[in-house]
């Protein structure tokens, strides 16, 4: 096995190309709409211009970088560039604790090293207006809803990467497809509830960003997208085990 | 089966092996026996080599074809 300060550093790299491409779709799509008017609240400008196909854009920037991860560094460590997903491995004694630790360490540098990369070649506006693609609860949304959506989302994430790929009876080179296009559907759902992050490292890089380089400060939110994650990918990982027992 | 790069040189030996790739009866002297790495794990584990291995044996011109 590869050591794990080159495993990290696959994490590091993985993650960093998810929140530069995904969250960067997320800020491009508001730059784009910025100035238009929309047509209530509800509409902070993605899906102004093309209504959930915003959404399914978005997604599937996501995804298609997600399938790429995985299938180029999946085998070096694995490629969970998600905190939950990792913490998940490490609650069904799957993953060392050790390796955790150091993997959670990697995706957060990498995800914020994503969006300092999105902002150096986007540009102020990528800040100010696309606010790096950083998740909230959208206009109506509480607290408690968006923790819900992105538990919900996340469960479904990880029931996915529990049965597409940790199964040994799983079919052998779709998980990266299959992983990716889930995400990517369901950011198309629960994009604009919670803004879909099903990934407490996807929102860190965005955050830290913003605070860094003088955009919004938006930590309050962090927790949404910390219990979320975390709760819906450790009950997945869970919940699979037991449907699956004794088959 | 004899082996056949014996039989080209004209000499009959029993063959001991076949190619597992060109399927050729191979001697002692002619086989190519090699012990292949095994992983395991693979997305969303990182691939470790097993403590295994995998016999294989081949004819010279065939593990010189794979090995290039
Ligand atoms: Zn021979
Ligand atoms: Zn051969």
């Amino acid at each position: 096995m590869t050591n794990l300060t080159k495993r990290a550093a696959a994490e590091c790299i993985g993650t960093l190309f998810l929140v530069y491409f995904g969250a960067g779709a997320a800020a491009v799509t508001l730059m784009i709409a910025n100035g238009a008017e929309t047509p209530n609240r509800f509409n902070i400008g993605i899906g102004e211009l093309g209504g959930l196909g915003d959404w399914l854009a978005i997604g599937l920037a996501f995804g298609f970088a997600i399938a790429a991860v995985i299938y180029s560094l999946g085998r070096i460590s694995g490629a969970h560039i998600n905190p939950a997903v990792t913490i998940a491995l490490w609650a069904t004694k799957r993953f060392p604790a050790q390796d955790t630790v150091a993997y959670i360490v990697a995706q957060l540098i990498g995800a914020s090293l994503g969006s300092l990369f999105f902002a150096a070649s986007a540009g102020m506006d990528a800040i100010t207006i696309g606010g790096l693609g950083a998740t909230a609860p959208f206009p109506g949304i509480s607290y408690g809803q968006a923790i819900l959506a992105e538990a919900i989302g996340t469960f479904i994430l990880m029931i996915v990467i529990m049965g597409v790929a940790v199964d040994k009876k799983a079919p052998a080179g779709f998980a990266g497809l299959v992983i990716g296009l889930t995400v990517a559907g369901v950011i198309v759902t629960l994009g604009n509830i919670s803004g879909s992050s099903l990934n407490p490292a996807r929102t860190f890089g965005p955050y830290l960003g913003d605070l860094l380089l003088g955009g919004s400060n938006l930590w309050g939110y962090f927790p949404i997208y910390l219990i979320g994650p975390v709760i819906g990918a450790v009950c997945a990982a869970f919940c699979y085990d037991w449907i699956s027992s004794g088959e | 089966m004899k082996c056949y790069l014996c039989a080209k040189e004209g000499k009959s030996t029993d063959a001991v092996g076949v190619c597992i790739i060109c399927g050729m009866g191979l001697c002692m002297e002619h086989a190519v026996r090699d012990d292949i790495a095994m992983w395991e794990g693979g997305y969303p584990f990182p691939e470790r080599k097993m403590n295994r291995t995998m016999p294989r044996i081949l004819c010279p011109e065939c593990n010189a074809a794979v090995k290039k």
